[in-house]
């Protein structure tokens, strides 16, 4: 690719301007499904979405109802494996777009079983009835970076030309998720794009990681202590709806920039940094699921062989990137809100007037 | 109308449990020490090399010409190694003291000790998609040739590796290496980016390039000069 000059710069942004109104004009008042919007993730995604002037009626399915307040979108509550209900609903609703975040991390809100047969009921039920709604145009999949697999001899950081060769549960659930979309995808003829995201963390999204992080003494391999990068949920919702704005057709990797080891995040939380060399894990997970943080297999996977990808084409793909760099994610998970105990006296002076 | 709404005061915050204040405690002066991450998007880790820097000085003093050739973004540099003399380990730490930017190297093995140390100082696995990912992301790449017994033979280039440079478009650099067993002294002399004089479509292109990087660093320890003793093993007291 040759060098791009000034006057280039120029015409390519005018361009791109040009191409943002069309498809803007072209896209106004779409119909977005969002399967997932109970989760912290999916409601945060729905949120996003009704700032989106794009964006039309929005609908959302999930087990749970939403974390957050929602004002224009419509929930429903549905188990995945009512497949009739899930038809019913989505069909009538007849979307023009479906963001697909009904992936359960296991251990992050229900057991590495339990989360394997809700993921892949989600993505029959859900899938299946959006493929086939008439005015279906493109599908949206919350994948992972787990779906690179971190066998011996593995790249580093790889980048969305990597084979798919998931080494954890997690890993393949998200490989059969997007296979089961693409295969949607190309049955229907709409376009599938799939965002393969680093561990979502924050401060309130359940996840193994984070639990595991928050510890007040967090085991760590010693020998290895690899690099992993992570990324902030408002910046993983972004994607995804950027995702299903510009129409992604392909996967792109999400991450945010940089990369922490485990004991870099440790000290940044000023936790008790617990050595182990390897077969003591066994141990150690036994320990930390009694106090209420399971480790699963993929969580043990970044902790012993990293968990890095190129995130480069995010920018290129989607037009945007995320904003919070690793390290910050990291201590935001470590900056909870405190809850501010007032005396007598100060609750006195803060009598709060209602108008 | 206007109502007031009472705040219900709350029992005082307890104090913290004499576990936490512990733990606090303890990791205290842990956490003065290395408080800030440093790893970069690739595992390398500067703070470590800023602390192993002095000591790879105490074996090496490396003197470094020709960097000025070398381009902003990223760039494959081919070295010539000798077998058991830590060359591209040696190279990288230098190039990158004289660039004032990170050097990664190739060749790190994906086991643990040694791959997670190397990783931290700049290591990277010797598979081309890695090679090509670090390109893309504009780094300076360092692949050392095969290993010789003599300093003053250039080894094969491996093609496969070398074809990362032609995917991602890059400039490729020879870098004459120059140490000794014996001596702290030790040369790195940088090329100018080879220029191929054909243009090939195929699997050649990579071929070729692979041999003109080895014949051009061939060329280039021939013109550092060296002892000519001789002896068969005359190479061996050299620096």
């Amino acid at each position: 690719m040759g060098p791009v000059t000034a006057s280039g710069t120029s015409a390519l942004r005018s361009h791109r301007i040009a191409c943002a109104a069309v498809t803007f004009c072209l896209m106004r008042g779409q119909r977005v499904l969002v399967s997932g919007m109970g989760s912290e993730l999916g409601s945060l995604v729905a949120s996003v979405l009704e700032s989106q002037p794009w964006v039309g009626p929005i609908e959302g399915i999930d087990v749970d109802p939403p974390r957050r307040r929602l004002r224009k979108a419509v929930f429903h509550r549905i188990d995945p494996s009512n497949r009739a209900r899930v038809l019913e609903v989505v069909t009538r609703f007849d979307p023009h777009v479906v963001i697909h975040v009904s992936v359960w991390e296991p251990d992050a809100r229900v057991n590495t079983a339990t989360a394997r047969q809700l993921t892949e009921s989600a993505a029959v039920s859900i899938l299946g009835a959006a493929a086939e709604c008439p005015s279906l145009q493109h599908l949206v999949v919350r994948s992972a970076a787990e779906v690179y697999g971190r066998a011996r001899g593995s790249l580093t950081r790889p980048d969305e030309s990597a084979a798919v060769a998931p080494t954890s549960e997690f890993g393949r659930m998200a490989a059969r998720l997007e296979d089961h979309a693409l295969d949607v995808g190309t049955r229907t003829g709409v376009t599938v794009g799939a965002l393969r995201m680093a561990p979502i963390l924050g401060p309130h999204v359940p996840s193994p990681l984070g639990r595991l992080l928050r510890l007040p003494a967090v085991p760590f391999s010693v020998l290895a202590d690899p690099p992993f990068a992570v990324l902030r949920d408002l910046d993983a919702a972004l994607a995804l709806v950027a995702a299903a704005k510009v129409g992604l057709s392909q996967p792109v990797n999400v991450a945010a920039p940089g990369a922490i080891t485990a004991w870099q995040a440790i000290l940044r939380g000023r936790r008790l940094p617990i050595p182990l060399i390897g077969p003591e894990w066994s141990i150690a997970r036994t320990v930390s699921h009694l106090f209420g943080a399971p480790v699963p297999e993929h969580v043990v996977e970044t902790l012993h062989r990293g968990r890095l990808i190129d995130g480069g084409r995010a920018n290129d793909l989607l037009g945007i990137s995320p904003a919070t760099s690793t390290s910050d994610v990291i201590d935001s998970l470590y900056a909870w809100p405190s809850v501010i105990h007032l005396t007598g006296e100060d609750a006195t002076l803060a009598e709060v007037s209602v108008a | 109308m206007p109502s007031t709404a009472k705040v219900v005061p709350l029992e005082p915050r307890p104090t913290p449990a004499p576990l936490g204040r512990v733990l606090r405690v303890v990791t205290k002066p842990v956490s003065i020490v290395w408080p800030r991450p440093t790893v970069d998007e690739w595992g390398r880790d500067k703070r470590l090399i800023e602390v192993i820097s002095p000591l790879a000085h105490l074996r090496w003093d490396v003197s470094v010409g020709g960097h000025q050739q070398l381009p902003k973004a990223a760039a494959l540099i081919v070295i010539n190694t000798r077998t058991m003399a830590l060359t591209p380990l040696s190279t990288a730490l230098a190039l990158s003291e004289a660039l004032g930017r990170p050097v990664r190297f190739v060749g790190r093995p994906d086991n643990i000790p040694f791959g997670p140390f190397l990783r931290r100082i700049g290591g990277l696995l010797a598979l081309a998609d890695e090679i090509g990912g670090a390109l893309r992301a504009g780094e300076i790449v360092l692949l050392g040739a095969q290993g010789t017994g003599n300093p003053r033979h250039a080894g094969t280039v491996d093609h496969t590796l070398v074809a990362a440079a032609i995917r991602e478009n890059v400039p490729v650099h020879v870098a004459a290496t120059l140490s000794s067993m014996f001596s702290r002294g030790a040369r790195v002399e940088v090329s100018a980016a080879l220029r191929s004089g054909r243009n090939r479509r195929g699997p050649l292109a990579e071929v070729e390039l692979a041999e003109h990087a080895q014949r051009r660093l061939q060329d280039l320890l021939d013109e550092m000069g060296g002892t000519r003793t001789g002896i068969r093993f005359g190479w061996f007291g050299e620096g």
